[in-house]
């Protein structure tokens, strides 16, 4: 295979969508050797990189020698006691904790704990889960303190060199002027830092090694100790003979259809009511406009239970259709996938047009008006005026947003879980053909205490929706062509 | 190249000592076998006591009919004050009614004493989040019915502990309006000649009876039911032969919801939804149960006991809006709410013949208990505060406030609140029509399989042309059958996919 990019330079300007997509395609496999390659080269000069290292350690100054065995003693044999003394309190702080709680975390990490709980006998035994969250804990501090330990050398060498020049050895206030001055940004991070690794990453690391255990089913209920399983719950979810992979396959199918859709209707939704309500001709813009913004007002599963009882077997809608002498229909009936999935995609749009609407009403509001008398006399359609000025103006400005309502349709639970939640239907494991992958992860995590199958979901999900919203992100013209509109 | 090799060894080390540990590295089981020779012995010794500064307190978890009917307080009041002199306070859990306590206990957070059904309490067993109880220590125990002290025997490695201690019988029972029975029926519909209107006694009857009313007047209805309601529709299975799980409803292997004659079952379901509308396929008919029953629109509608008081309430208000005074409507309303045990059902399944032998219908139900949880920090003054709960006294005070049906044999007799539904009930437990709820691992996994085929069944009536069950007019058995098969096998799917060890 010839490893390089197909570029086809028949064209002159945009190509048709059709070639552009069809030159992607071809050139996926060059791109997976390239990646692959440049992986590999990462890998083979990992020997090279070790070797400059130990160089670097066997020529390095001999305080600097210091600090790497000792935090702090590079510092104090350079005469700066005090920040030594702090260097070697960090030190100290972290051996204590290792040899108190941190080295036992690390390895209840791996062990997940040996004494089943007894509340029978009071026995309180091994808790897993948490052994499993301080373990993670452990492994962040340990990150933590290397960070430490590193900055301790590249202190000692900094010094080192600094004293080298000529310089005087800085005092500690000295040092302490720095943080705040030239290193203020390190200062100012270090906090906010700490607070996301507590908060933030470790609950999503924490997710991420849950899903490689089987914590879930009588596990749950009964606190028997968990077992890591390896790949096992990706394995069930991704075998396709399966009942589970046949569920997963499709609802993941279903749920890019939803929120394509979704994303779509509801958008262009909002921006043909501003569109509309933006024309002269309109009378009363005040009150059209209240409308939308009524129904985006009233919380969104009181909304959503209005419509469930609407469109209920004896509801308003099925009492107009027979008083007409049509016959009744179950909308969210056990056979009612597709009248179920359209009510969906209408309810969801009408929670979701009325903020799309103010969101382009705010924009067309600073688009140029000279632009479209400019194209008027060139002998622009309306059609066209729309699709050359309008459309990418406001793809322009809203595309991060409309990547955030992508990501809120995709993962959006609320509209099939009030609509038509406590279905299961053949084909599918506890799961109905309107679920959507936060459904069925709703179903298996808190409905059926699969945790663990959840946590894979949950994985599989974050992949899906940061590769589509990087992708969209960056092909979008509010990333590459940031200065189009400046 | 020599510091190569450290490197890969040392790195290679480091990956060994994780590895060795995993999931214990063997040491699991050594820890699994636990003596529990000392089980009881909590129970032992004196009471505990607390004292006039640091009071021992005692927190209970009770269901929001006895909190909102001041029965609880009532309760709490008088154990309090038979227990001053021990200084022991027993205050309200102040939890929801269904809290978990296999989630709280072990964090601290759950109560000391719970009054739950049986599949709560029960589920918590496998995890041994309840302790078991010292029979010989518990009041009530000797004036329990058989089917209470077996719903409440858990087993564990051949040896059986009795966990919880039943006050409350509870199953479906067929609530109607006395005063909407036809003038003429005992010429009409009184076909054996016993004095008993047939639909009360015969589903056939009342089928017909159904179809009757709403010829009648489309807007009224006779027997009605939304089948989305798994706890109210599996009966109808359970009458021809179905269970929930094998080995007395322990063995979640054996799953049987297509066993016997079911499919008959299910046909009934399927006869009788072609009398309703199609608020039987969803929660409709539930929704508005009270109110339609109250205007009169439903002549009958299964119910359980503590829903009696919504019923009586709602009539009330029909009758007010009649022109009745107060007490004239709370009279009425008493009088002409009665309740039965469910119809029989006809052997062949088919609601169109009339006549053929008939067989009792079998209904699910609960039985709501005391029990401890293993957590409590004062395992003596909990189970003094349980014999007080259940003693004969608070019993009967608790049918009298909530309208409860006693489980114990000396309250069931002299109760005086619906006291025909408690006997009733106590007799249908005597003959094992009821089939109480499983308590094992898994019951929640049957739930919505159950919901979603039942509807499925009443739908048919209401696809004309589209039958999915319906042959020539009349329930296609085989369909059933394969639907029922299929019902048991997600159930089966749902428990043992990902079981998690409990295989």
């Amino acid at each position: 295979m010839e490893n390089t990019i197909v570029e086809d330079t028949s064209y002159h300007g945009k190509k048709p969508i059709g070639k552009r997509l069809a030159t992607y395609f071809r050139n996926i496999p060059h791109r997976f050797c390239a990646f692959f390659k440049r992986l590999g080269g990462k890998f083979a000069a990992i020997p090279k990189r070790i070797a400059r290292r130990a160089e670097y350690v066997r020529k390095a100054p001999k305080a600097v020698k210091a600090s790497m065995c000792l935090p702090g003693l590079g510092q104090i044999m350079q005469k700066q006691i005090v920040k030594g003394i702090i260097f070697l309190l960090l030190f100290a702080a972290y051996v204590v904790y290792m040899v108190l709680l941190g080295g036992k975390a690390m390895y209840n990490f791996f062990s997940l704990g040996v004494i089943p709980p007894n509340p029978w006998l009071g026995i309180k035994g091994d808790n897993s889960v948490m052994m499993m969250l301080l373990g993670i804990l452990a492994f962040i501090i340990t990150g933590f303190y290397l960070a430490v330990h590193f900055a301790n050398i590249r202190d000692a060498k900094r010094t080192h060199d600094y004293v080298a020049r000529g310089n005087k050895t800085p005092n500690f206030i000295q040092s302490l002027g720095s943080m705040f001055d030239k290193y203020f940004y390190v200062t100012a991070l270090v906090l906010p830092i700490v607070g996301v690794f507590v908060f933030n990453i470790l609950p999503i690391i924490f997710m991420i090694f849950l899903a490689f255990t089987d914590y879930g089913g009588n596990i749950v209920s009964t606190g028997a100790l968990v077992s890591l399983i390896g790949f096992d719950n990706f394995a069930m979810l991704f075998s396709m003979g399966g009942l589970l992979g046949s569920t997963f396959i499709k609802i993941l199918g279903w749920n890019i259809l939803w929120a394509v859709m979704s994303t779509f209707l509801n958008y262009f939704g909002g921006l043909g009511i501003a569109l509309l309500l933006n024309k002269k001709i309109v009378k009363g813009k005040k009150i059209w406009r209240a409308f939308p913004v009524l129904a985006y007002a009233v919380p969104g599963f009181i909304t959503l239970l209005a419509f469930k009882f609407m469109f209920s077997n004896l509801g308003p809608i099925n009492y107009y259709i027979e008083l007409f002498g049509g016959t009744g229909k179950m909308f969210f009936g056990i056979d009612s996938k597709w009248s179920a999935r359209l009510i969906g995609w209408l309810v969801n749009a009408w929670l979701s047009v009325p903020s799309s609407m103010l969101l382009a009403t705010g924009i067309l509001a600073n688009l140029n008006p000279d632009l479209y008398e400019a194209a008027k006399i060139d002998g622009a359609s309306a059609w066209k005026q729309f699709i050359k000025i309008t459309l990418p103006f406001v793809i322009f400005a809203t595309t991060p947003v409309l990547i955030g309502q992508f990501m809120g349709n995709f993962n959006n639970f609320g509209v099939f879980f009030f609509l038509r939640g406590g279905i299961y239907v053949d084909g599918y494991f506890l799961a109905s053909d309107t679920d959507l992958l936060i459904n069925w992860l709703y179903n298996l995590s808190i409905d059926n205490n699969y945790y663990s199958l959840g946590a894979a979901i949950s994985i599989i999900i974050f992949v899906i929706a940061s590769v589509i919203s990087i992708i969209v992100y960056v092909k979008s013209p509010s990333y590459s062509k940031e200065d189009m509109y400046r | 190249m020599k510091l190569k090799r450290i490197i890969a060894a040392f790195t290679a080390t480091l990956m060994l000592v994780p590895l060795t540990a995993c999931n214990g590295g063997g040491m699991r089981e050594y820890y699994k076998n636990q003596s529990l020779d000392k089980l009881y012995d909590k129970f032992d010794g004196e009471l505990e006591g607390g004292t006039a500064a640091r009071p021992i307190t005692l927190r209970v978890l009770e269901n929001d009919t006895a909190k909102s009917s001041g029965y609880l307080k009532e309760l709490l009041d008088g154990f309090n004050a038979a227990y001053a002199d021990k200084y022991i306070v027993a205050v309200d859990a102040n939890q929801d009614q269904f809290s978990d306590l296999a989630t709280d206990g072990p964090y601290g957070y759950g109560p000391d004493v719970l009054y739950q059904a049986n599949d709560m309490l029960m589920k918590y067993c496998d995890g041994k989040h309840i302790t078991p109880l010292p029979v010989d220590k518990l009041d009530a125990y000797e004036y329990l019915p058989e089917l209470a002290k077996k719903t409440y025997t858990y087993k564990l490695d051949g040896e059986e502990y009795f966990m919880g201690v039943g006050v409350n019988i509870q199953a479906p029972m067929l609530y109607y309006r006395k005063d909407l029975i036809p003038e003429n029926w005992e010429t009409e519909w009184d076909d054996n000649g016993n004095g008993v209107f047939d639909p009360l006694e015969d589903m056939r009857a009342m089928y017909r009876f159904s179809l009757a009313r709403r010829a009648a007047n489309p807007e009224n209805y006779g027997f009605m039911q939304s089948y989305d309601d798994p706890y109210f529709a599996c009966g109808y299975l359970f009458s021809y032969g179905a269970y929930v799980f094998g080995s007395d409803n322990t063995d979640t292997t054996d799953i049987g919801f297509e066993n016997g004659d079911a499919s008959r079952g299910a046909g009934i379901i399927l006869q009788l939804a072609g009398t309703m509308n199609k608020g039987c396929v969803d929660n409709s008919i539930t929704m508005s149960r009270e109110q339609e029953f109250a205007a009169g629109h439903y002549f009958a509608v299964p119910n359980t006991q503590d829903m009696y008081g919504t019923l009586l309430s709602e009539t009330v208000k029909a009758y007010r809006k009649q022109g009745m005074n107060a007490g004239e409507a709370k009279r009425a309303a008493e009088e002409n709410i009665c309740a039965c045990p469910m119809p029989a059902l006809p052997k062949s399944g088919d609601l169109t013949e009339r006549d053929g032998e008939l067989i009792d219908s079998t209904v699910m139900g609960g039985i709501n208990a005391y029990a401890i949880s293993s957590y409590t920090k004062h395992p003596k003054a909990a189970l003094a505060f349980l014999n007080y709960a259940t003693s004969y006294e608070q019993v009967l005070r608790r049918n009298e406030v909530l309208g409860i049906a006693p489980a114990r044999s000396d309250c069931n007799e002299a109760c005086t609140v619906q006291s025909n539904v408690a006997h009733s009930l106590y007799g249908m437990a005597e003959e094992n029509r009821i089939s109480i709820m499983p308590s094992v691992f898994g019951v929640d996994r049957i739930w919505t399989p159950l919901s979603t085929a039942f509807s499925d069944i009443a739908n048919d009536p209401y696809r004309p042309g589209a039958e999915k069950y319906t042959k020539g007019g009349k329930p296609d058995y085989d369909a059933l059958q394969k639907l029922l098969v299929e019902v048991d096998e997600n159930i089966y799917s749902a428990i043992y996919t990902l079981a998690g060890g409990d295989k």
